[in-house]
């Protein structure tokens, strides 16, 4: 076939893009109902009665029970959990940034002949399940008084938390070009200042999108929340909304609007900063 | 510059806050745990008493364990399939797209930022077995399903289930990373084949499939760990019928083994299973990426 038959071609074949395209619009359309309905849903059943939810699950409440949210956030102790989750996922996060690129930059940047090594030591994090050490990790906090303490929560979150970051922001480090750095050194600047008034600063997009991450997936950890912390007082978020069912009776009522308080923080951070998350993730990804 | 950069003291200062974590909460740990799982814990003296592989073969006897090994596979190998084939279909679909691809791309990865926990609740309500979508079935005249309670089969009811709720909250990891590295291939080379007279469907084939090899692999381990680590989804779905409905999973098994109050603190037991859990993360990460292993081409 010449060149020119199939220029033409491409062109005739023009309008036949235009049904796969509806297709494929159509498809994505259902898709996206299927993913967004049951959120919807989630808030429509917060605001009924419990016998409404067991007549008519699907349909729309006649009343507005909004007190439905008082009560579970009194009866769950939603508030004292969320100020927990805050607390544990904000102290998680700044070190894990800090300890985080500190090392990435040692390992991305640095000259030393065991930073390969030191890296897989690192992604071997990655494919280790926390379950793993659960037991361990528990025994040995219980005999150092950090069970049933946030900060026993703190130090295998932060632990698990590294290797993306390392991983991300090593990455990203290895990105800043070299004449940058070499003009920093020729102007006199110590590794220290190199590092955290010309490196990380240039990496912002890194840090945020780890950030972010790290955020999100400690937010929602259960296992480990479960097993450390036993007294209500100091319970997370994922561990307070599960309370609200029990084998024998679950107040449908109230758990639908601990579900919707548990999850509206990470939508609203996920549709105000979608793109860079998702962007920056799969960023990190690729460049292994 | 070379100085700069080959300073011992910062390297040692930048690496210590990481390397120190890593060995205290994670290596340690794990040695102990591969310890323990040789012992035996006694619950009254807190004591660890050295009983060679003896919690191994009570493993290999545990009808549990077996039920525990079965879902885990099942859900292994259900999301590696599942999540490759439906990932890769919405990454090629949306990357043939333009007009409202992000937002698609974001709707879909949504339900990956949410806690498991709180979306378990809610799918547990959908596929209950009285309200939920049986009210709908019955509105249309059919008898719905016992969904989550249904113990009939060889993978039962509610491991399907839970394995489509999982599929549906974790699809957009996948589908990013592949989308991701078609949009990394050079646009000349489906430019080339359209003109030598490729169809769509067979520059994805050619083209496509076998410059995103290297990323199958990846995405596929990810998911492979992700599925041996399945908790969340499991426990807050099923909360404590797993016992006696047969639906465990390793994860449900060794939490149940080492702390809830009816399972008891077996330590040793619980380790055991651990080490168990380690082994089937190394050798599906091994075997994938050893199947998926392949010269990265020029792109």
């Amino acid at each position: 076939m010449t060149a020119v038959t199939a220029k033409a071609k491409i062109k005739e074949s023009k309008p036949k893009v235009k049904t796969s395209t509806v297709l494929i619009y159509i498809l994505f359309a259902i898709l996206v109902v299927l993913y967004i309905a049951p959120i919807v849903w989630i808030g429509i059943t917060s605001l009924k009665t419990r016998p409404e939810i067991y007549k008519d699950p699907f349909g729309l409440p006649t009343v507005l029970q909004w007190e439905n949210y008082s009560f579970a956030w009194n009866a769950g102790k939603l508030g004292t959990a969320m100020l927990n989750s805050l607390f544990v996922c904000v102290v998680t996060l700044f070190f894990t940034m800090m300890f985080g690129s500190m090392s990435a930059f040692a390992i991305g940047r640095m000259k030393w002949k065991l930073s390969g090594a030191a890296m897989m030591y690192i992604l071997i994090g990655m494919m280790i399940p926390v379950h793993c050490v659960l037991i361990p990790l528990f025994v040995r906090f219980a005999g150092v008084g950090l069970d049933n303490n946030l900060w026993g929560l703190i130090l295998p979150y932060l632990t698990f938390s590294l290797p993306t970051c390392v991983y991300i922001m090593t990455g990203f480090f290895r990105n800043i070009p070299n004449e940058l750095l070499e003009s920093a050194c020729i102007d006199g600047c110590s590794i220290y200042r190199t590092f955290g008034s010309i490196c990380l600063p240039l990496s912002r997009t890194g840090l945020f999108v780890t950030g972010l991450m790290t955020f999100i997936g400690n937010w929602n950890e259960l296992l480990l929340a479960m097993v450390f912390i036993h007294d209500d007082t100091r319970k997370t978020l994922p561990v307070a909304v599960t309370k609200f069912v029990s084998p024998y009776q679950t107040n449908y009522e109230k758990m639908f609007p601990a579900i919707l308080i548990a999850i509206i923080p990470s939508i609203i951070v996920y549709s105000l900063f979608s793109n860079q998350i998702v962007d920056g993730l799969t960023q990190g990804a690729v460049k292994g | 510059m070379e100085k700069l950069l080959k300073n011992k003291t910062a390297i040692i200062l930048f690496m210590a806050p990481t390397l120190i974590l890593f060995t205290a909460i994670l290596l340690v740990p794990i040695a102990t745990s591969f310890y323990y799982s040789l012992c035996d814990y006694d619950k009254a003296t807190r004591a660890y008493s050295f009983i060679g592989f003896d919690n191994f073969s009570k493993l290999l006897k545990d009808p549990i364990f077996w039920i525990s090994i079965k879902n885990s596979l099942f859900f292994l190998v259900f999301s590696c399939v599942s999540q490759l084939i439906f990932g890769l279909l919405y990454a090629a679909l949306l990357t043939n797209i333009k007009k409202g691809r992000n937002f698609f791309k974001n709707t879909i990865y949504m339900p990956c930022v949410l806690s498991s926990a709180a979306l378990g609740l809610l799918w547990a309500f959908v596929f209950h077995a009285k309200v939920g979508i049986n009210t709908l079935l019955a509105g249309i005249g059919i008898k719905g399903p016992g969904w989550l309670y249904d113990i009939k089969g060889f993978i039962t009811l509610p491991m399907w289930v839970i394995a489509f709720v999982a599929l549906w909250q974790y699809v957009g990891q996948s589908m990013m990373l592949y989308m991701a590295q078609i949009s990394g291939i050079n646009k000349s080379l489906y430019e080339a084949s359209y003109i030598d007279g490729a169809t769509k469907t067979k520059a994805f084939w050619y083209i496509t499939l076998p410059l995103i090899k290297p990323m199958v692999g990846t995405a596929m381990s990810l998911n492979a760990i992700g599925s041996l680590k399945f908790f969340d989804l499991i426990y807050s779905m099923l909360g404590d019928k797993t016992t006696n409905l047969k639906m465990d999973v390793l994860a449900t098994f060794l939490y149940r083994s080492g702390f809830s109050s009816k399972g008891g603190n077996h330590y040793g037991y619980a380790s055991a299973i651990g080490v168990v859990l380690v082994a089937l993360c190394l050798i599906s990460t091994f075997v994938i990426n050893k199947v998926f292993k392949t010269e990265n081409y020029e792109m």
